[in-house]
């Protein structure tokens, strides 16, 4: 599965705790800084949820939560150090430290 | 950045209305809701009831609806050509299956109205006469009710499943409205046997009332008709809205497989009786009741067995994006 940019921004929110639609645009807004319409977000949802990365929780007032699952949580952890990597890597052949 | 909530505890951040589904400040859904019709009906049934109340939040929260637009026409495309390469959500199968369901209709009830005079017609002597000449052709309204008995019990069998599984999704996603479907087919069979006894116990003596009992009969037929249609339109719209689990799309796939097959007998036998008896009689009569049902029933017998090859070929396609 790729990792486009929607996956990780789900992934990442869904990791400190389950969160229903609404909550997960707001988090991302807040921790990204992007307003992922919801056509992408669902989108990520749907596909994320087909690969058994996210599992849905018992809907509360029709509103359905998500909660990462421990494959999810690896392959989150994966791709993020390896990010990480080439974050590090393209600042430092930018002559940037990376931010702390 | 805040972090509020630990690890494995439930967040949800207050949404801006109540868990009704409707907005509680200009108290209506809003537009960019309605584009969620352009998403294909299995994905809008997993998804759409949430898709909807997160669109009302945003909206009651602020966001600008023409971006919310744009941005569902694009996941909708994104939805429909993940189907094409071959997702898990069993569209075609699942569009397969109310297009049998509807042709079975269609054919059962073709059968069994104008299989009625098929086995009124031709008189005992010409069916002896064609029996004696066509031995091997049996009587097309024999395997007609044959087809009936066969397609029947194979679709109350299936119709279990699915109504076990659609009432369990329905009830854990609180759709109301499935219930509501689900009661239209046994509702309008009681309230049309019901009406049909009253008909048929009136008394009518003298032209003027025997003019409108047959007036009433066939204003009752055509009503008979309707129901069917819309209980079977009903009964698409459950199969079209509910995520059914893989054993009750394969129960539901050997259902219509055994119904088209089927139905293929019941036509070919209507088609091979038909020229038996113009093959055996020197004045076989008109051939236009024939040629209607034979039409009729070979139609939607097409129609069945497309759609079911067609869903078919479509399961045993690799996805391109998991090979």
């Amino acid at each position: 599965m790729d990792f486009t940019e929607p996956v990780v921004l789900v992934l990442t929110s869904l990791a400190d705790g389950p969160k229903h639609g609404y909550a997960l645009a707001k988090d991302i807004e807040t921790f990204a800084g992007i307003k992922l319409g919801p056509g992408t977000l669902y989108g990520a949802l749907s596909r994320l949820e087909d690969r058994g990365w996210i599992e849905a929780l018992p809907a509360e007032d029709r509103r359905r939560p998500y909660q990462i699952t421990a494959a999810g949580a690896d392959s989150l952890a994966t791709h993020l150090v390896i990010a990480q990597q080439v974050a590090a890597t393209g600042l430092l052949r930018l002559d940037l430290r990376p931010a702390r | 950045m805040t972090r509020q909530h630990g690890v494995g505890e439930l967040r949800l951040e207050p949404a801006p209305h109540d868990g009704s589904g409707r907005s509680a400040g200009p108290g209506r859904r809003p537009w960019p809701a309605g584009l969620l019709a352009v998403y294909p009906a299995g994905w809008r049934a997993r998804y759409g009831g949430e898709l909807e109340l997160l669109i009302s939040d945003l909206h009651d929260g602020g966001r600008n609806p023409v971006p919310m637009a744009l941005d569902l026409l694009r996941g909708a495309a994104i939805a429909w050509l993940s189907i094409r390469r071959g997702s898990a959500m069993p569209e075609r199968t699942r569009n397969a299956l109310i297009t049998v369901l509807w042709s079975w209709v269609g054919f059962a009830v073709t059968a069994a109205w104008f299989g009625h005079d098929l086995g009124i017609y031709p008189s005992r002597s010409a069916a002896r006469q064609i029996a004696l000449a066509h031995p091997a052709v049996p009587d097309a309204v024999n395997v007609l009710v044959a087809v009936g008995v066969v397609g029947l019990a194979v679709t109350a069998v299936a119709a279990v499943a699915f109504a076990f599984e659609a009432a369990r999704y329905a009830r854990k996603h609180q759709h109301n409205s499935t219930f509501g479907l689900m009661a239209v087919p046994p509702v309008v069979a009681v309230a049309w046997i019901a009406g049909l006894q009253v008909i048929t116990n009136g008394s009518g003596t003298g032209g003027s009332v025997s003019t409108g009992r047959l007036t009433l009969e066939l204003l009752w037929f055509l009503l008979g008709l309707a129901g069917i249609a819309g209980s079977t339109q009903a009964i698409a719209a459950i199969v079209a809205r509910t995520e059914f689990s893989p054993t009750t799309w394969r129960i539901g796939a050997a259902a219509a497989a055994a119904i088209s097959a089927a139905m293929l007998v019941g036509t070919g036998a209507t088609i091979v009786w038909g020229l038996a008896i113009r093959s055996t009689q020197a004045h076989p009569g008109s051939a236009a009741g024939w040629l209607v049902v034979t039409a009729i029933l070979s139609v939607t017998t097409a129609r069945a067995v497309i759609a079911l090859i067609g869903s078919r070929r479509h399961t045993a396609t690799p996805d391109p994006a998991v090979a």
